[in-house]
This record gives C-alpha cells, structure tokens and sequence, in this order.
C-alpha cells in the first residue's frame, strides 16, 4: 500500500516538474529553455541516427580507459606496500597533497600535452580517479582484522595466499566504495576535458550545440550524460550486492541517500 | 612470519624513533626528486611542453610584482566564496524542510539524486548563453557542485540523529522550530563541518574549473588563456598556484575545525 | 606414558614491552614450566584473562617469549624475535582461538576447507573428510551459508573442524566454548571428545570452567594469579570414554573438583 502511494507520489512529482519546464519554455521561449517534447524529440532522433550513440561512446571509452589506467594502479599499490608502512608514511602527504589538488585544473596542461585528442582526457579521468581509489583501497587494507591474519598463518597460508584470500576479499567492500565515488568524477572530467577543447564526445556536442544557439541540443546531450552516470551507478551497485552477498546486514549510521 | 605491526604485543619501542627519521628523510628526498625529475623534463622535453621550475617561480614573482597574482586570486576567492554560501544555506535549509513531511521527502528523493548525476560544468556553456561571459555561470556551476555536498551531509547528519531525544523533547513540550534548533542542529554539527571540509577546497577548484570555460579573470582564466597562446610557463605557473591556493584553504578548514570540535573524541573521517 | 614429551615448557617468561620512558611493564607469566606427551588431552584452568590467551599465543608462535624456552619435538623454538616467529609451526601446532575468526566472505564449508586449500592439499580424500566433520558436529545442510547467518555456537563448531579438517598432532583450544549456552557446551565436548578419540591427537585445552577442565582431561594444570605460573597439577583418574553430560555423578569427580577449586583459592 505504501510502496503504490510512493510510487504515485513520484509520478506526480515528475509531471510538476515537466509541467514546469513547458511553462517555462512558454514564457521565456524555446531558445533560452527548450522544452520537454523538444529535447525528449531531439534525443530520441540522435539515438536514432546513431549520433548519440557514437558520441557517448567517445565519452564513455575515455572514462572507461582512464578508470582503468587511473584505479588499476591505485587498487595495487596499498597491496603491494602493505608490509612496508615505511614507505607508505613517506607516500603520504604526497598523496594527499594529489588528492586535495584540483586535478582538473590540470586539464589545460593535459590538453597541452596531449593534444585534443582522447590521450588527454585519458590523463585526466585516470589523474582524478587514482588518488580517489588509492585512498579508499587504502583504508580496506588497513582496516583489516588482523586474527584472521594470523589464523591464516597458523594453517600454514604464506603471503601470497594471504593476500589473496584474507586482504583482498577485506577490502573490495573499500575498493568498490572507491570506485563509486570515482565515477562520476570520471565521467565529469572527460566531459569537461570535451567541454575545453575536441571534437569528439558529448563535451563537444555540449559546446557546439551552444554555439549554435541551439539549446534543445545542449539538453539532450546533458540527458545522454546524466543517464550515462546514472546507469555506472546502477551498475556499481549490482556488482556489490553480488559480490558483497557475504556481508551481514549491519545497517550503515550513515545512509547517504544510495 | 608475523604481520609486524599489528599486534600490540610485538611493537617494540626503540627503533620507533628512527622510523620516524627514516620517513622524514624519505620525505625530503622524494620531495627533491620531483624537483630534480620536473627541472629534468624541462630541460630534455623541450620549453613547449615544460616549464623549468626556476622560470615558473619566476614567472609568480612577476605576476605578485604586478598584482595581477592578486586580483585573479580575488576574483577566484569571491565567485566561490559566494557559491559556497548559497549553496550552504540552500543546502542546509532544504533538509530542514523537507523533514517536516516525510512524505515529501520520499516522493522528491529520486528525483535529487538522479539530479546529482548531471555533470554540472555541461550546463557552462548553456548558462552562458543565458548570462552571457562574467561572473554568473561560474556562480551558478560552484552553487550547485557545493549544494549537493552540504545537502547530501546534512541529511546523513539529520537521519542520524537519535530519535529518543527527539521524542524527549517533545514530551517536554518542545515546538518543531525548538527541536530543530536545539536538538537536531547540535547534532548535526559534525557532519555539517565534514561537508564543509570537502566543499570549501571543491568550491575553489570548480571555480578554477569554471574560469577554464568562461572567464575574463580569475586564476582559472590564467590558465587557459596561457595554454591558448601557448605560454607554457603561464600554463604551469597558474596551476602551481592553484594547487597552492586550494591546498591553503585546506589547510585553514582544518584549523578551525580543530578548534571548533576540540571537545570532541576523535570521529572517524565521512568518505565523499 | 613413557615416551618423551612433544611439548615442553621451560621457564617460560612473558612481559609487554615498556612504553617510552616509563618502567618496564609487570612479568604476566613468570617462570612457567610443564611439558605435554603425545597423544594427551590437557587442560588447563585458571581464572579468566590473565596469562591464559598470551600462553598459548606464545606456544603457537604467534607471539613472542620473553624468558623461558619452548621445546617441540624435540627443537628449540627462536622465539624471542617477532621476525623469527613461525606461525603453526609448520601447520604442525593448530589454534582454536576464543574468537572464531571465521571468513567472512567463505561459506561455511570453504571456511572449513580454507586451510587444507591454502596446504595444497585439497583432493577427494581431504574433501570427504571435511564433509564427515561437518556431519559430525551436526552442520549438515549449512554447508553453504555465510558466517553471518550462523549462531554463535555453529561458527565455534565451524572454528573447530577447521581446524581438525586439517589434521595437525598437536591443537590448542583457548576457551572455545565459553561463549556458548550450557546445553550446546556438553554437546559440544561430547563432540570433541568423539573427535579426539578417533586420532589421539595432542590437546592443550584451556578454560576457567573447572568442571569442563575435569570433564575434558587426562591431566589438569592449574595456573596461578599474575605474574602466573604452574600453581598446581591433578591427573584425572576418571576412565574414558567419558559421558560429560553426567559427568557430576561419575566416580573421582567431586575429590578432583575440591582439590583443583581449592587451588585456585
């Protein structure tokens, strides 16, 4: 009974908000607003033609790959120096000073590297994505209990097997945590690097569709974006409710609205 | 072998100390080696894609000297400034308000969250048109990136208030307004300073971000406008003090929150 | 038993390290010594914290010794320094600890297998075996949950045959079915007790329960209050195969009982 009148609740939430937007584009006019059959229209013809398709998946790949470049090493480092705190110590506030910089300020020295082409936004979403994911992978190594540790040394488990049976599985709770975080920083920044300068992605298609005064256009990319973010998350969340299957239901303090 | 370290038991305290100078020293010499590695690049890479570190240095001399340095950090400092305290209230404010109907609250919660999923900087270049080149994008893009922190933070902080103090106050005879001011807002407090520590330092580098898009001024425009005429030394000196400026305000919110929480038991860090 | 002794216990000293700058710390366990034949079942009682935890840490070579020598098998353990520990001894020496220490990202059943994987040892043979214990600690057709959705009592006895799974001679059990309600604990002993005389393994058994430590042993040791050492030691003249649940009205059993409760007085 409470789930329909939820449900029902949104729904209505949803049509004021549309409502609102078509009144709006009524008073202020199509060119500053746009409305919501236009844009809805517009992308539903670029998904047609293939345009969109095309330059999400730009966009996407450049995310995608700089996730990679960026969050592989940053998962493997706290695993590697994990006997080491030594080194660790030293790392720190080098790694904190990475992480509290703004790496997308680096943009134009990335472009300026790199070229407009994807190698630059690479760079960046991989910049923005390593010190986020180092951090938390971080914390899911040291978080760790350590009698499970030293069980696992009494059954005669070496590092190796330590590693991969007692830390990693300790930590991917973190590593996922991380990478939730990361994303839509990731995709951000590429769109941002598209914004600055290139000629590829749903960036570019932002920027020329506002030269072009064109602003059902700018929508309708921003619609494609925002989905693509949206659909990462959905995706991060079915990947750790499958592999977190083991984790008691312990309800977090802090439900941060996921 | 032993996971050393980790048991109380076997952390003997003599070489502690040295461990300490070891890092230090580890420190210093990582720290020259960036140096050495950065004037290295210069020199081999060529001027076009790096700028030695004794011309960038120079080059923020030059730009103090002139007070340019100065005015971009001002006009930096004001945008974010003024985003960041619109967006503190607003994003204070409205959980307030929508605990006073649960309802509500339900029924509009997808609808932020989706709306956390837009990339903020997308909308520049729109709001533009709308607004033309000046201050007022980059108002609108650091508004909302530091809204939806405050917001999401607050809320936490709101649902974890305990109930039972609530339900205390109320049989004491306590109005909606009194227990929000007392009860909830003293509560919430520790997780409104977390949110600010996160969003003051983003409120500046977005609008660093901003100034890349659509600017006349500010240490962002710096930035940009270097690499567009390919004055690479502008290019590195504008982001060396960027890091800088961000890294400052950093440092400043932890003072103060060091000084406002003092009487608290160390919490453990919120990860955003 | 006539044959030397496996494990032997000499002098054994234990004191934490001294923070920086203050006076060295308190010996915990000072000049303890006792020694274990092949094939016993030994318990060792004394009241609760103390040195009990620390001593078996020690004999498992997961913590170090401060004074003393441990001797196993005939070998000196280097046991003063942490980096010279070797934890198990070689899988040779196997530790109940009071915590179960259960995976919690394995089912139940990878949980009992996780040592015999991690050996190299997993086959039909070692698979089979596990499955038996499981069945005999009454787990069937829990085999595939998770530890959070186990009682308290089935992780201790998942805990437990992990460890017999494996199949080290000599097993140290630090409390493991304190935790547990009364019923479920004689169950569990009687359990252990069927367990042990399949294999005669060597067990080092520690409680604060006096009448468990009776139930349980062919020997009892009694430790004495910090810095703790060996106050007492008792045989249990009770003949085997014991029945625990009724173990109260066996012969011997209240004499033993006085004269152990009266040593830790």
């Amino acid at each position: 009974m409470m789930r329909w009148r939820t449900t029902m609740d949104r729904l209505i939430v949803l049509a004021i908000i549309l409502a609102a937007w078509q009144v709006g584009s009524f008073l202020v006019g199509p060119y500053w607003l746009s409305s919501p059959w236009a844009v809805a229209a517009r992308f539903c013809a670029q998904l047609w033609s293939g345009e969109l398709i095309r330059q999400s998946g730009y966009t996407i790949e450049e995310s995608l790959i700089g996730t990679l470049v960026g969050g592989v090493p940053a998962v493997l480092l706290p695993f590697l120096l994990r006997r080491r705190p030594v080194l660790v110590a030293i790392l720190d506030p080098f790694m904190v000073g990475g992480y509290g910089a703004p790496k997308l300020a680096f943009a134009p020295l990335f472009i300026l590297w790199f070229g407009i082409g994807i190698e630059s936004k690479i760079a960046l979403v991989a910049s923005v994505v390593f010190f986020i994911v180092y951090f938390n992978t971080l914390s899911g190594v040291r978080a760790l209990d350590p009698r499970l540790v030293q069980m696992a040394q009494i059954a005669g488990a070496g590092e190796w097997h330590i590693a991969r049976h007692i830390i990693f599985p300790a930590a991917v709770p973190h590593i996922l945590a991380g990478f939730r975080i990361a994303v839509p920083y990731a995709i951000g920044g590429a769109i941002i690097a598209e914004l600055i300068s290139s000629n590829r992605g749903l960036g570019y298609l932002v920027q020329t569709g506002a030269m072009n005064f064109d602003t059902t256009s700018v929508f309708a990319a921003i619609l494609a974006a925002t989905l693509i973010v949206l659909a990462a998350n959905w995706l991060l969340n079915v990947a750790e409710r499958a592999l977190l299957r083991w984790r008691p239901p312990a309800q977090a303090v802090l439900d941060t609205g996921n | 072998m032993t996971d050393a370290g980790l048991t109380a038991a076997m952390v003997s305290d003599a070489p502690a100390a040295a461990r300490k100078r070891v890092v230090v020293a580890g420190r210093l010499l990582l720290a020259v080696l960036l140096v050495l590695g950065w004037e290295l690049g210069a020199r081999t890479l060529g001027s076009v894609f790096f700028a030695a570190p004794l011309d960038v240095a120079a080059r923020i001399v030059t730009l103090a000297r002139s007070g340019q340095l100065a005015a971009d950090v001002a006009s930096t400092l004001r945008v974010s400034a003024l985003g960041f305290a619109i967006a503190c209230v607003a994003g204070v404010l409205l959980p307030f308000l929508l605990r006073r109907s649960p309802r509500v609250s339900t029924a509009v919660e997808p609808y932020i969250m989706a709306s956390m999923g837009i990339p903020k900087y997308a909308l520049a270049p729109w709001l533009i048109l709308w607004f033309g080149i000046g201050d007022l994008p980059k108002l609108v893009v650091v508004t909302l990136m530091v809204f939806y922190i405050i917001f999401i933070t607050t809320t936490a902080g709101i649902r974890a208030v305990d109930q039972r103090l609530i339900a205390m106050a109320r049989v004491a005879g306590a109005g909606e307004t009194a227990i929000a001011r007392e009860i909830i807002w003293k509560s919430l407090l520790p997780f409104f300073f977390t949110g600010l520590k996160v969003a003051l330092p983003r409120a500046v580098s977005a609008t660093i971000v901003g100034e890349f898009l659509v600017a006349t001024e500010g240490v962002g425009h710096y930035i940009e406008y270097s690499r567009q005429v390919a004055d690479t030394v502008g290019v590195f000196a504008g982001i060396v003090i960027a890091i800088v400026l961000v890294l400052a305000i950093n440092a400043v919110v932890n003072v103060i929150e060091r000084r406002a929480l003092a009487w608290r038991p160390v919490e453990r860090e919120m990860e955003l | 038993m006539g044959e030397a002794p496996l494990l032997e216990i000499r002098g054994l000293g234990k004191r934490f390290p001294a923070r920086h700058g203050r006076e060295p710390s308190p010996w915990v366990i000072q000049g303890l010594s006792f020694s274990v034949h092949p094939g016993e079942f030994l318990t060792i009682v004394g009241p609760s914290g103390a040195g009990k935890s620390t001593l078996l840490n020690m004999i498992a070579q997961i913590d170090t010794v401060s004074e003393g020598e441990i001797v196993f098998d005939g070998e000196t353990m280097a046991s003063r320094d942490a980096r010279a520990l070797r934890p198990g001894c070689g899988r040779r020496i196997g530790y109940v600890t009071q915590d179960d220490n259960l995976l919690p990202w394995r089912t139940t059943f990878d949980n009992v297998l996780f040592p015999i994987e991690v050996q190299g040892r997993l086959d039909d043979k070692t698979r089979a075996h596990a499955e038996m214990l499981v069945r005999a600690v009454g787990l069937a057709g829990f085999e595939r949950y998770y530890p959070h959705e186990l009682s308290g009592g089935m992780r201790k006895r998942a805990a437990l045959i992990r460890t017999l799974a494996y199949d080290p001679p000599v097993i140290l059990m630090d409390e493991p079915f304190a935790a547990v309600d009364a019923q479920t604990r004689t169950q569990l002993q009687a359990d252990l007790l069927r367990l042990w005389n399949l294999g005669r393994k060597t067990i080092i058994f520690v409680t604060h329960d006096i009448t468990e430590a009776i139930a349980l042993g062919d020997r009892a040791l009694v430790l004495s209050r910090q810095p703790t050492r060996i106050a007492a030691e008792h045989a249990i003249p009770i003949p085997r195969p014991r029945n625990v649940q009724d173990i109260f009205a066996l012969e011997g059993f209240a004499a033993v009982y006085q004269r152990i409760r009266s040593d830790i007085q």
